[in-house]
């Protein structure tokens, strides 16, 4: 073959390599991309701010202010009232309406509002009858409208939303009584029924995740340790030490969900540990990650150079002592960042978390004490699954909004352990 | 003749006893019935060509081949009147103290290099205490001067020589009787090197050293006794001058004539 | 039981004080102990605290075996099932919390009050106190639980303050120069270490044993033949009632699924994965390799749920759109493709950073013997590097399949949920752990044939990686050994 021959033979193959590089690349871009044009509305959300001037004769019938009265009064009570409210905001804004039905027009708001109202008033019943703002989720079809996702052609066809609807809010948003802006709320507030995604949030997903993860760096990371210690440092080489080797190395490859059922039949059916609950989901995930974090361990630890070690065996330290004031500290940077690598891993994890009933419909906050990881809760990434398979698109948005979410983290844990890999990696 | 009977009965009695050592690693001989005796205050040199089971040797009197799997000890060795494998290996490292061929500073300051054996070994009552015997042990570690000024700064950033002269001070620190020194400066540069081989010589007064080293010359500038080691086998142990100018042994000359090794 | 345990903690510190403290004191005679002063409080502690605990667990245990038997054995009561047995025993036990809490209002401390109210006044008070309030079933029985637990309590309570100060005393007395605590210490730590090891031994037992015991039940309803050889998957989870079962469940519809997803998973990331390892060993430049290699390592992190939105969101309807409805196959937009090619985004990354260790791992002897017969570079990475990190690749990409076969957000998203044995693939198929998703989720009643056949998926599914694993372990094992 000819010099010219190979050497072109030779760029073809480099160009094969670097065309494989782009691809892996160009995915990454187009994940990144499609997740971020998906997710970026749901941050955004479109409010109506109104001005209240509650009839306390419709809300505090006794007129005293009790607040335990006033609970009989039903949200639909309240959601009569808002519209009422509604009405005469627009009538002051010089909005003309009557072409709306009533039920049109009591649905630009959310149904989300008249509990938000109830409660405020609840909290503080000196609000009726004087004047004060309050805003309002809007529909979300309506809140739709202005992300794109409804257009006034599609509406025609839509039972929840009427092209009048759109029209009104396009007069209201000229009128400054509608906005869309950025929504904090899809942080903090729990998740909502069906017919209302607008109202939304991650707060019961964030929180169970917080405790997950938590309850992982609380077990996973020490038996970990210990482990790699032990089977680095002490274990005699034997045949159950190879088993438990090969054992870890297994483990680390099998399918996530298979934990999810070792969980359930472990955890819920044998040990009666509350279905939906932080704790089974944290211990279904302790046992997942353990081989991650051992191997990384085991490594860290086999790379502390064995002078370390002699040396201290040398001044008369005992190998308990040479390996926790010497080589453990060594290798901790090298743990450090197996345990975030194994950390990101388990709040990202889905699968075995739908087995153990993590899927179900929360919406009450799990309490702060000690007791939260036996109550109900959710996860991030169990909750944006549960959106995904809602019908309703404004659900699909809030996935995607919570995957920005997810990877936020995601991506600061890993980068945090690429950076710690750089700041401490040890020539020796 | 008359001399070295005067000799030895002014030598203290031996510090360290071995009497047919042998080691094995798995079904390999790396060491084949040794016997000797280490003097106190003076500097033995090990000396041989490469794999000839002098470091093993030497890492006999410590136990350090405890922590080699596989790494079998049979013979007689006796420190302080009894077995050194009846002793703890703890307590027996403590007393026999270990520098090795690489300079190994612990990955920390200074001071908590020097201090650490104290430490885990209780010698110190408080901290002034604690100070006391950090800087003592700098000083005979002739290294000192170099650093008390940056006692917390991380001990693996001084230079080759000044880690070794470390590693010495280190071991120092926890009051050892004899120094055992693994070809301490087979990593250095020779200024560094003559430091080292000066410092010995300064040991010498307060501590029996055992040095192994692949360099005759080191062997005949510092020791007063060599023992010639070749294929697991102890060649030939008597005084330095006698070994370099007139070896009784056909092996230990050529050696020292270069043509082996 | 807490009592105990306040007081033993309270006792173990003590002796932990005073052992460190009188070998500190030792210390100044003798020059060097065998343990340091630390090894001796710990010694003192651990002298006390593991018989206590020990004794505590123990009494704890038999006292409820003598209960138990005691319900067993009543002759007021015949039990016709098990189920009945354990019934009457959560009551008695629930009778019995409720007139412990009678006794002792405050928890701190309360096994103490329990047995000096006991001694003064009996059980009586409390007894009729909570007989006020409710009615207690099984009286008889509830009286003598009530007595074993109060004679357990007050047998642990006093044993245990016996021999913690016992311990206590003694372990004080051995502080000695020659005495070896640090070694007792040591092997308290070792075993500590060896039982967290354990942790990972037991938790492949709890698969086995979980998979196993329900994939039984589940062949006592079902034929397993069936389940192994049958083609058609039909669930039918309301027919249980009518008469027999109505369900077809044979696994090779599922199995078809599941294999034929990976394969398009690993056709697309095998090739991608290993020309990226080997440009960027071979001829990437440092700074590029430097910023490649970590973003390369992001995509990896990301979770598969992400990816299997991905697939909903981007490629199904992109694929549906491009392919499936201009060649008039159909309106889906779930597909084999979609979830493959996802699958095989996910698993770039993974084949990539495997071989890159693969390759790196090949000593450099090798390429120099090449280059200096004159060979380019490529020709060296073909004929040398390749042949010579062959059985590490094909470790790695069994790794890979291993982590196709077992991947669940990606296919329960994207893949869609018909069970069919089809070689379209821009038709939907479900695959193992799809349905293992479906039929485990949801309120479905749980000892029936259509529940438990997860459970024989999830056994199928752990065998296959298994082997998978294990067979890839052993090639990149010995191929690391070839040239360590």
């Amino acid at each position: 073959m000819s010099l010219k021959a190979r050497q072109s033979k030779e760029k073809r193959f480099q160009f094969a390599g670097l065309a494989a590089i782009s691809i892996g690349l160009l995915c990454l871009v187009m994940l990144f991309a499609s997740v971020l044009s998906a997710g970026l509305p749901a941050f955004q959300q479109t409010f109506i701010k109104l001005t209240f001037n509650l009839p306390a004769d419709k809300l505090d019938k006794s007129g005293n202010r009790n607040p335990q009265e006033m609970k009989k009064v039903s949200t639909i009570g309240y959601t009569k009232v808002i519209t009422e409210q509604l009405k005469l905001n627009l009538t002051k804004a010089g909005l003309e309406f009557d072409q709306l039905s009533k039920k049109e027009l009591k649905n630009m708001i959310s149904k989300e509002a008249p509990a938000q109202v109830r409660y405020a008033v609840l909290e503080d019943p000196s609000l009726l009858d004087r004047e004060f703002e309050m805003v309002l989720l809007a529909n979300g079809r309506i809140d739709g409208y202005y992300k794109g996702r409804v257009t006034k052609k599609s509406a025609e066809l839509d039972v929840m939303v009427s092209p009048k609807q759109l029209e009104l809010a396009d007069q209201m948003k000229r009128a400054g009584i509608l906005e869309t802006r950025f929504n904090g709320r899809f942080f903090y507030w729990p998740d909502a029924s069906d017919l209302r995604p607008e109202a939304a949030g991650l707060g019961v997903a964030l929180l169970g995740s917080f405790y997950m993860v938590l309850i992982v760096l609380v077990l996973a990371v020490p038996l970990a340790v210990c482990t790699a210690i032990f089977l680095e440092e002490f274990a005699p080489k034997n045949r159950f030490t190879d088993l438990i080797e090969i054992n870890i190395s297994n483990l680390a490859a099998v399918p996530s969900i298979v934990f999810g059922i070792l969980g359930l039949s472990l955890f819920i059916n044998f040990m009666d540990l509350p279905q939906s609950a932080p704790i089974v989901g944290g211990l279904c995930l302790t046992l997942m990650t353990l081989p991650t974090v051992i191997i990384a361990a085991r490594a860290s630890i086999k790379a502390v150079p064995p002078s370390i070690k002699a040396a201290a065996l040398g001044l008369g330290a005992s190998k308990v002592q040479a390996v926790f004031h010497h080589v453990l500290p060594s290798a901790a940077p090298g743990i450090l960042t197996g345990t975030i690598i194994g950390l990101a891993q388990a709040l990202g994890e889905t699968a075995p978390l739908l087995l153990i009933g993590m899927v179900a419909f929360v919406r009450e906050y799990p309490s702060l004490s000690p007791e939260g990881i036996f109550e109900p809760a959710t996860a991030l990434p169990v909750q944006l699954y549960n959106w995904t398979v809602r019908g309703d698109p404004a659900f699909v948005e809030r996935a995607s909004g919570a995957i920005i979410v997810l990877l936020v983290f995601m991506i600061t844990m890993n980068l945090l352990a690429i950076v710690l890999r750089k700041r401490f990696e040890r020539r020796w | 003749m008359l001399d070295t009977t005067v000799d030895n009965m002014i030598e203290e009695k031996p510090k360290i006893i071995a009497r047919d050592v042998k080691v094995v690693y798995g079904d390999k001989e790396a060491l084949r019935d040794v016997s000797l005796d280490v003097m106190d205050k003076t500097v033995t040199a090990f000396i041989g060509p490469s794999g000839c089971g002098k470091s093993t040797f030497l890492r006999c009197f410590n136990r350090m081949n405890d922590t080699i799997a596989n790494c079998r000890v049979s013979g007689s060795l006796i420190y302080d009147g009894q077995e050194i494998s009846a002793h703890d290996p703890v307590t027996l490292r403590a007393r026999i103290g270990m520098v090795f061929q690489k300079p190994n500073p612990f990955p920390k300051s200074i001071y908590d290099n020097v201090a650490y054996g104290p430490r885990i070994h209780g010698l110190s009552k408080n901290k002034a205490d604690l100070d006391g015997i950090v800087e003592k042990a700098l000083r005979r570690g002739a290294l000192w001067d170099e650093v008390k000024d940056r006692l917390h700064e991380t001990g693996t950033g001084l230079s080759g020589g000044q880690q070794q002269r470390l590693c010495i001070a280190r071991a120092i620190a926890t009051e050892p009787e004899v120094l055992l020194m693994d070809e301490p400066c087979s990593a250095l540069d020779p200024i560094a090197t003559a430091q080292i081989e000066e410092l010995i010589n300064e040991l010498k007064q307060s501590y029996s050293v055992v040095i192994v080293t692949h360099s005759m010359q080191q062997a005949a500038r510092v020791s007063q006794k060599t023992a010639f080691f070749h294929l697991g086998n102890l060649v030939e142990y008597n005084d330095t001058g006698d070994i370099f100018t007139k070896p009784s042994d056909p092996r230990t000359e050529s050696y020292i004539t270069g043509r082996i090794g | 039981m807490n009592s105990l345990i306040v007081f033993n903690l309270i006792v173990s510190v003590f002796a932990f004080f005073v052992c460190r403290a009188k070998a500190s004191r030792l210390r100044e005679k003798h020059t060097l102990l065998v343990a340091s002063n630390t090894h001796w409080g710990w010694y003192g502690f651990l002298n006390v605290f593991i018989p206590t605990l020990v004794l505590g667990v123990l009494i704890h245990y038999v006292g409820i075996y003598f209960i138990n038997s005691g319900i067993r054995s009543s002759t007021a009561l015949e039990f016709a099932s098990h189920a009945e047995y354990l019934l009457v025993k959560e009551n008695v036990n629930a009778s019995v919390i409720l007139i412990l809490d009678e006794i002792s209002q405050i928890r701190f401390l309360s096994s103490f009050i329990v047995i000096i109210s006991y001694l003064i006044s009996g059980i009586e008070p409390a007894l009729l106190a909570v007989q006020s309030g409710t009615t207690i079933e099984h009286l008889d029985l509830v009286v003598l639980a009530l007595k074993t637990k109060i004679m357990a309590l007050t047998a642990t309570l006093v044993l245990g303050v016996v021999i913690a100060l016992m311990q206590a005393q003694r372990s004080i007395n051995t502080v000695s120069a020659n005495y070896n605590a640090r070694e007792k210490v040591e092997f308290v730590i070792i075993s500590l270490l060896g039982l967290s090891s354990l942790i990972a031994v037991l938790t492949t037992v709890g698969i086995v044993i979980s998979l196993l015991s329900e994939t039984i039940n589940f062949a006592m309803m079902h034929s397993i033949v069936d389940f192994l050889f049958g083609t058609v998957w039909n669930p039918q989870f309301t027919s249980g009632e009518v008469e027999g079962y109505g369900s077809d469940l044979g696994i090779l519809p599922l199995l078809w699924g599941t294999l034929y997803i990976s394969f398009v998973a690993l056709a697309f990331s095998v090739p991608i994965g290993l020309y990226s390892a080997i440009y960027l060993s071979e001829y990437a430049s440092d700074r590029f390799r430097s910023i490649a290699k970590p973003v390369l390592e992001l995509l990896a992190g990301i979770p598969t749920i992400v990816y299997g939105l991905f697939a909903l969101l981007t490629v199904g309807p992109l694929l549906r759109d491009s392919f499936t409805q201009p060649l008039g196959l159909g309106s889906n937009s779930d597909s084999v493709l979609a979830a493959g090619l996802v699958m095989g985004i996910m698993l770039i990354p993974f084949v990539s950073s495997l071989s890159d260790d693969i390759i790196n791992a090949v000593p450099q002897t090798l390429r120099d013997g090449s280059y200096g017969l004159g060979a380019t570079q490529s020709e060296t990475v073909k004929n040398v590097i390749i042949p010579a990190a062959l059985p590490g690749i094909i470790g790695a990409v069994l790794l890979a399949a291993s982590r196709a076969i077992g991947e669940t957000m990606i296919v329960v998203l994207g893949a869609g949920a018909a069970a069919k044995l089809s070689l379209n693939p821009l038709e939907g198929m479900a695959t193992i752990t799809a349905k293992i998703v479906n039929q485990l989720t949801g309120d479905t009643e749980f000892e029936s044939p259509e529940t438990l056949v997860a459970f024989a998926l999830g056994l199928s599914l752990f065998v296959i990686t298994l082997c998978l694993n294990v067979l890839a372990l052993y090639i990149v094992r010995k191929y690391r050994e070839e040239y360590e």
